[in-house]
């Protein structure tokens, strides 16, 4: 390990999964049982690999180094592999755009740029958190997938995905290129989609395969367009600076020189237009309003994939985008204020879903949507506080929600595939490891306080709550330059030195026609919006901790309860009835409850990951810098969440605890509203009727006319020839002389030809 | 006879006798009679083939009619085995016997009239016997005696 460079184990660890991956398809079948250990192996290795990258920058960063303190500069390192496409001189920016203000000359002329998207990974400490993250839960879920997969028929292609996942996945948060990562953002998809589909002839499976590949399309299309922006209005697609031939410096999207720069980024209208086209790919990837209605039916793929890919990592690709993306947000404080509406109102929503839902896991589901919109509301803040806080709830959420999947995983595997929590009680007795972990994962996601859940979710309440009452977090937030509150009445381009902001917002017009808009609508970033969006999260946390703990009540607690198909599953064991996991399920759960247990304590006590993470290149722009505030315990918050939490597992103790739940109580005990979020709020019969109906006419009018007007003129054409051959047909008659006629008269007439020629 | 009407003369013979074959081929049906036919029609040809060298002087002509009548003689010996063949198949000689292998669709076609079949066995003359002396017939050695 010593003799390899850093850029050497930053290639390493995308590249190993991948290897696994290839193997597990070449010989896969040949390894009958052991079809796991290619991909576990490459996962295993890769996992070393990120923890020993983490600890190297972290030392970099000089974090738990007791001799010098933490760096404030930014850290990155990018290895770049090769040239993906170069063109010298191929592109002449757009006038007005900045990247055309950058390449014009002294003398009036513009100088073309060269179009190049080199195969560049980096390493920064945001990177380096979640490649860890992506390598250490890939490989407990892949560890539980040994038990969980067996017998399954696809046993070796669900590791094959799984590790092929895991190189996406790692080449996303890696790729220090738009491009690249437009590239494995849909890899990640493609992944995700065939784990959904894994049991194909399950016609819910394909059914939710197809729609979760559908909805992310419109997401993905919101990259596209975002991407094809940002190279107009930048003129490169890199996140870190470049050198020229001639030795100058290319400032990359997010290259620290840009960040350096003041008037580096492009606000107003088509600033906004990126960043909103930006939330738009995140929404559709991390399951938002109003693209969050795949992220339920995704539960149909098997329960280690929903664990890792929809609640773990691949959801929080978009978290991970707005955070890469974070200098180009708070020049917009409008978009930056719809991500934290959008977040917000979402966790709300799913949260009241899943109070209603029966199906353990569609909990959990509804449960990751809502959760995701707690880091997306903390995002939006668009503070220091508020970028580690979403990335501190990613990690301490992956654990406690990997941890809570694969305990359903468990359940689902003892009860012979039932997740219905109506028809299962009381396992606590059967399943005592699971029943453990899974309580420790619950009171990890409801926020009870020495669990990782309560210090992500006091500090993203703090930074909505800086937000809100600015006065009672200290002075800072005045002094913040370009992220300061709407009183701005012009579009922050009017500040650009260089006046073109006349010809930019002619550009913008051009481009974005409807972005016009966003400068006239009052502004979204006023203390009242971030108050009300307190609110909501603080009424969130009350829902989570109590649809939480109703599942857990449903599920551990009450009179023994196993439903019949439980019986049919026997596992090699004497006694064919519902049992505890094998210890190949049971040690992933015991070791991610630990971490659920205590890495929210440790990383909050140490501030270990938010000082980690301020070393960021994209997280050091003066704007997010100038919001930093000194590490604090924010007792009066933690209160507020804490009574949240305890109100809503005093509810859910009351409704559920020892008692048979198997009625639809809660729903008849809300009345209509029940109705509402058993309904999902109608949202997908609002798509059916929106999006899929009108669609469905279309493609009946499309398919009409393809029978009867396009196959019509194909069969004509072909009926052509057919009329012809009938007619010269009668010439083939069976009989010889007829042949010899032809023959003769053939050469009679040739013979005429000839002879007339000649005369 | 000059030379001109040697030529005029070898090469009307020559157009005769293709004529008569082309128009035995493109009427009979029987295809030992149809292959005569063609091997008649080949021998006009050479007929003018050998009349042309003759007239030029050049032997190429002779030549080639040589080959010819080789070739005839290989072809005849692979027409007739499939003559033969066709015959143990069909147990007819008549080409259109074979009339099958005319499109699908089409109508078989039907002989209008049908050639008369004979009431009367045919009578084959019998041959002696080779290699033994023939009974002498009374009336014959009478007859020869008058002779």
């Amino acid at each position: 390990m010593q003799a390899m460079s850093p850029a050497t184990l930053l290639v390493l660890v995308p590249l190993l999964p991948l290897l696994g991956a290839i193997l597990t398809v070449a010989l896969g079948r040949r390894l009958g049982p052991r079809g796991h250990l290619p991909a576990i192996a490459g996962i295993a290795a890769a996992a070393v690999v990120a923890v020993s990258l983490l600890l190297g920058l972290g030392r970099e960063v000089g974090i738990g180094d007791a001799g010098h303190a933490p760096t404030a500069r930014p850290v990155e390192m990018v290895t770049t592999l090769w040239e993906w496409a170069g063109v010298d001189a191929a592109y002449a920016p757009p006038a007005g755009s900045p990247a055309a203000a950058d390449t014009t000359r002294a003398d009036g002329t513009t100088e073309l740029r060269s179009f190049s998207i080199p195969v560049a990974l980096r390493l920064d400490p945001l990177t380096s958190t979640l490649l860890t993250i992506i390598t250490c839960v890939g490989l407990l879920v892949a560890i539980y997938s040994i038990g969980y997969m067996h017998d399954d028929p696809g046993y070796p292609r669900f590791f094959a995905l799984l590790a092929m996942f895991v190189f996406s996945m790692t080449m996303l948060v890696a790729a220090s290129n738009f491009l690249l990562v437009y590239v494995f953002w849909e890899a990640v998809g493609a992944c995700s989609y065939l784990l959904i589909g894994f049991w194909f002839t399950k016609p819910e499976a394909a059914k939710a395969a197809k729609k979760a590949f559908l909805v992310n399309r419109v997401g993905d299309f919101g990259l596209a367009v975002a991407t094809f922006l940002l190279w107009m209005t930048y003129g490169t697609l890199n996140f870190h600076d470049t050198l020229s031939a001639d030795g100058t410096i290319l400032p990359g999207i997010l290259g620290q020189s840009r960040i350096a720069d003041a008037a580096g980024y492009v606000g107003g209208a088509v600033g906004t237009a990126i960043c909103l086209l930006l939330l738009l790919a995140a929404c559709g990837k991390s399951a938002q309003l109003p693209l969050h209605v795949w992220l339920p039916d995704a539960m149909e793929g098997p329960t280690p994939a929903s664990a890792l890919i929809h609640a773990a990592t691949m959801v929080t690709a978009g978290i991970y985008l707005v955070a890469r993306c974070a200098p180009l947000f708070v020049v917009c404080p409008d978009a930056l204020a719809l991500v934290s509406i959008v977040g917000a109102t979402t966790a709300l929503v799913a949260a009241l879903i899943g109070t209603v839902q029966n199906d353990l896991k569609r909990v959990l589901a509804y449960s990751t949507i809502s959760q995701l919109g707690y880091m997306f509301a903390s995002l939006g803040t668009g503070t220091m506080l508020g970028f580690t806080a979403a990335i501190f709830h990613l990690v301490t959420h992956a654990f406690f929600k990997a941890l809570l999947f694969l305990g359903a995983g468990s359940v689902m595997h003892s009860m012979g595939g039932v997740i219905d929590m109506r028809r299962f009680g009381g396992l606590r007795r059967l399943m005592p490891i699971t029943a453990a972990t899974f309580l420790i994962g619950a009171l990890a996601l409801a926020g009870v306080a020495p669990f990782a859940g309560f210090f992500s979710k006091d500090e993203i309440l703090a930074a909505l709550h800086s937000k809100g009452w600015p006065d009672a977090h200290g002075e800072h937030h005045d002094a913040a330059p370009a992220s300061g509150h709407a009183a701005l009445p012009l579009p922050p381009e009017e500040g650009r030195p260089g006046g073109n902001s006349a010809a930019l917002v002619h550009f913008v017009s051009r481009m974005t026609a409807s972005s016009e808009s966003a400068s006239t609508v009052p502004a979204l970033d006023h203390p009242r919006t971030w108050q009300t969006l307190f609110w909501m999260s603080l009424i969130t946390a009350g829902l989570t901790a109590f649809y939480t703990f109703r599942a857990v009540f449903m599920t551990f607690t009450g009179p023994l309860r196993v439903p019949d198909e439980a019986g049919h599953h026997s596992h090699g064991g004497a006694g064919s009835a519902a049992h505890e996991s094998p210890p190949v399920m049971t040690i992933p759960l015991v070791i991610l409850a630990i971490a659920s247990a205590v890495s929210g304590w440790w990383l909050f006590a140490t501030h270990a990951l938010s000082t980690f993470l301020a070393a960021t290149p994209s997280l050091t722009v003066p704007a997010v810098t100038a919001t930093a505030t000194p590490p604090a315990f924010h007792f009066d918050l933690a209160l507020q969440g804490t009574l949240a939490a305890a109100l809503g597992i005093a509810i859910a103790a009351v409704g559920h605890l020892g008692r048979r739940s198997d009625g639809p109580q809660i729903e008849r005990f809300l009345g209509p509203l029940g109705t509402l979020f058993a309904n999902r709020f109608f949202i997908d019969q609002l798509y059916k009727g929106l999006v899929v109906k009108p669609l469905e006419g279309v493609a009946l009018v499309a398919a009409a006319f393809d029978r009867y007007v396009i196959d019509g003129l194909v069969d004509g054409i072909a009926r052509i020839p057919l009329a012809l051959g009938a007619w010269v047909r009668h010439l083939q008659s069976g009989l010889v002389q007829r042949y010899a006629l032809v023959g003769v008269l053939g050469t009679l007439l040739i013979m005429l030809a000839l002879a007339s020629r000649l005369r | 006879m000059n030379q001109l009407a040697l030529l005029q003369n070898a090469l009307v013979v020559g157009a005769i006798l293709f004529s008569l074959g082309l128009v035995g081929i493109l009427t009979r049906r029987n295809l030992i009679v149809m292959f005569l036919s063609a091997e008649l029609m080949l021998q006009g040809i050479s007929v003018s083939l050998v009349a042309w060298s003759r007239h030029h002087g050049d032997f190429g002509g002779q030549v080639l009619v040589i080959f010819v009548l080789t070739v005839a003689a290989c072809e005849a010996a692979v027409a007739l085995v499939f003559v033969l063949q066709a015959f143990a198949r069909t147990g007819r000689l008549d080409s259109a016997a074979w009339q099958s292998l005319r499109e699908s669709n089409l109508p078989r076609r039907v002989d209008r009239e049908l050639p008369a079949v004979d009431t009367v066995p045919p009578t084959f003359p019998r041959l002696t016997p080779a290699g033994v002396l023939p009974a002498a017939d009374e009336n014959d050695l009478l007859q020869r005696e008058h002779v």
